[in-house]
């Protein structure tokens, strides 16, 4: 391991796969409760999957892939900035949409949404900055 | 910035693959290196630098922008 992924404290890339399967556990057990074939309440069974989802996308976001170098690092603190303003844009924008389309000056996205929004946006900039670096 | 990374590499006879192995960074970051898309760190000048035997002068250069 060289400086650089000292220095990041991140993940050994085996706890990817145990991110996907995270993932995959929990749209599982998503779909089992929406058809009713776990006995679970539907706000609960909710709060458990969005948990359990962002728990996999943190791991995905804080594995570290096969080289790490100066320039992933640059790549993965630029893309962290631009979703954390994506977070921030969202926040501030999705009142007005609403008042637009619904008339109320409202958010009405759950803390759960907006992180996994982030999350997915985070993964998209790293994915086109990696392609065009 | 300007570099001749490519001419040291021809002198010295390495691929990118090479010479980022060397090195310790990934064959796309040394692309990005020969291209100016991307400014190495010292760190990573002085290597380069170590690997092709030269004063890192002779590789990196400024240019009037900078």
């Amino acid at each position: 391991m060289n400086k650089t992924q000292k220095d990041l404290n991140l993940l050994p890339p085996v706890f990817k796969k145990i991110a996907y399967g995270i993932m995959f556990l929990t749209i599982l057990f998503a779909i089992l409760s929406i058809v009713k074939v776990l006995a679970i309440d539907k706000h609960i069974a909710k709060t458990i999957s969005m948990s359990f989802f962002l728990i996999a996308l943190l791991l995905l976001a804080i594995t570290r892939s096969k080289i790490e170098d100066e320039l992933t690092l640059r790549i993965r603190l630029k893309a962290f900035a631009a979703s954390f303003i994506y977070g921030v844009a969202f926040v501030i924008i999705t009142p007005f949409i609403n008042l637009l389309f619904d008339g109320s000056f409202l958010l009405d996205v759950g803390v759960e949404q907006l992180l996994i929004s982030m999350f997915l946006f985070y993964f998209m900039m790293m994915f086109i900055m990696k392609r065009s670096r | 910035m300007k570099n001749n990374i490519k001419i040291q590499r021809a002198i010295k006879d390495l691929t990118q693959e090479e010479l980022a192995n060397k090195i310790g960074v990934s064959r796309q970051t040394i692309n990005s290196i020969e291209t100016n898309r991307y400014i190495p760190s010292t760190l990573l000048a002085l290597k380069i630098s170590e690997v092709f035997e030269t004063n890192v002068n002779n590789i990196f250069e400024l240019e009037e922008s900078d």
